[in-house]
């Protein structure tokens, strides 16, 4: 085995060359391509972190309002409760006066109507004892029927107080 | 021993199958560039795309181990096309050799082949034409030399003060002994990527004059070869880069 420089001035010329054509047509290329890959990666990366981050800060938000809607539904549940327990009192309140005004009333009624039945009672009663009494009595009280008459009420009416 | 088929074109020898071999080699190299550059795309790289990314991050990985990657990135196109070149000739060789075998004075484009120019009569000359460019020293010794001018020339532009003193240092007694030192860096590493390459392929004819017998042995020497030959390819551009690193980066605690 020689070495024979013909062959060493070949390879070099092959190697430059083959350098020459791989920088010229290949290797620009793939550089800014790879260069442009690492980019968008990184991009990419920093992306998904500040997606990440929103996330975070909305998934808080949204607890937070979770927790006011909460609160608030809460809030009006106990109001409501709250409200509705005073309307029963003075629906209540409002029946038992109505119940009780009509209880007077009717009582007053009663009385009344009890007053005129006696009232009415008493007359028909005074006259049936004029009657009677004048029947009874027709020559004392013939005279002066109005005088007696009054009198017989007047007896009458003492009779109807004891009743 | 099997001859080179060298022609003699008017006092230049030329070996028609190293000039065969390289050529096909850089067009192999070429052609799996520019493959993988065809549909270069950002978002959706395809196959040959990301193997052409792992071998420029791993190139850039070697450059970045023996310098500062900043000042490394105009020597990584060299470390790729080193890398790409010599793994690619080395196993150029593996999967066949091309053997003629002439009786007599043969002759191709009209020229003689030299080493046929004197066969008479019972002599024979076997022709080696197709093997792995880096099994021929001289196509070594072609890129060590490469190597050796430009860790020189770089070391001379960039780093030229230091470059020069490094050469006496310590003391100007050790003159002589940095130069051999700078010269024995190219004669290494073309030496040893020949002596790795050819003696795989010395090996490869041992075995195949078993025969069948060698079948096995075969399949494992081609696997350890392919092995061989890109720890080769790797060790030539580490060494590359690492004495492109020596010469040209001035360290500031010298």
């Amino acid at each position: 085995m020689s070495v024979l420089w013909e062959n060493i001035v070949i390879t070099m010329i092959s190697f430059a060359i083959l350098y020459w054509l791989l920088s010229k047509f290949a290797f620009g290329k793939l550089f800014a391509i790879m260069e442009q890959r690492r980019q968008l990666v990184l991009s990419q990366l920093e992306e998904a972190k500040q997606t990440r981050e929103q996330a975070g800060v909305y998934v808080e938000e949204q607890k937070e309002a979770l927790k006011q809607a909460r609160q608030e539904a809460f809030e009006i549940i106990e109001q409501s409760r709250q409200s509705s327990s005073k309307q029963a009192k003075e629906l209540l309140e409002q029946a038992k006066q109505d119940a009780s005004r009509v209880k007077n009333e009717a009582v007053r009624d009663i009385e009344s109507e009890r007053m005129k039945a006696v009232e009415a009672l008493r007359g028909e009663i005074g006259a049936f004892s004029v009657n009677i009494a004048s029947k009874l009595i027709k020559r004392e009280v013939e005279s002066n029927p109005a005088e007696q008459e009054e009198l017989v009420g007047q007896y009458l009416k003492e009779v109807g107080s004891k009743s | 021993m099997h001859e080179a088929p060298i022609i003699n074109l008017g006092g230049f020898n030329l070996d028609l199958s190293a000039v065969l071999m390289l050529f096909v080699s850089c067009l192999i190299v070429f052609v799996l560039c520019r493959l993988a550059v065809a549909n270069l795309s950002v978002e959706n790289p395809g196959k040959l795309q990301n193997f052409m990314e792992w071998v420029v991050e791993f190139v850039q990985g070697v450059v970045g181990s023996a310098m500062d990657l900043k000042k490394g990135k105009p020597y990584i196109s060299l470390g790729l096309t080193l890398i790409l070149f010599i793994f690619v000739s080395n196993l150029l060789g593996l999967p066949m050799g091309i053997i003629t075998e002439a009786h007599k004075p043969e002759s191709i484009f009209g020229f003689v082949i030299e080493a046929t120019r004197n066969l008479s009569g019972g002599e024979h000359a076997e022709i080696l034409w197709w093997k792995s460019p880096t099994a021929d020293i001289s196509v070594t010794a072609g890129l060590a030399i490469i190597v050796f001018f430009l860790m020189n020339y770089l070391g001379l532009k960039h780093n030229r003060k230091h470059y020069l003193k490094h050469y006496i240092e310590p003391f100007p007694v050790f003159l002589p002994l940095n130069i051999i030192e700078n010269l024995a860096k190219p004669i290494a590493l073309a030496i040893r990527l020949f002596a790795n390459i050819f003696a795989g392929e010395v090996l490869i004819t041992v075995i195949l004059k078993m025969g069948f017998l060698g079948i096995p042995f075969m399949g494992i020497w081609q696997g350890f070869s392919i092995f061989v030959g890109a720890l080769q390819a790797y060790i030539f551009t580490i060494l590359t880069m690492v004495y492109i690193a020596q010469t040209t980066i001035h360290e500031e605690d010298h």
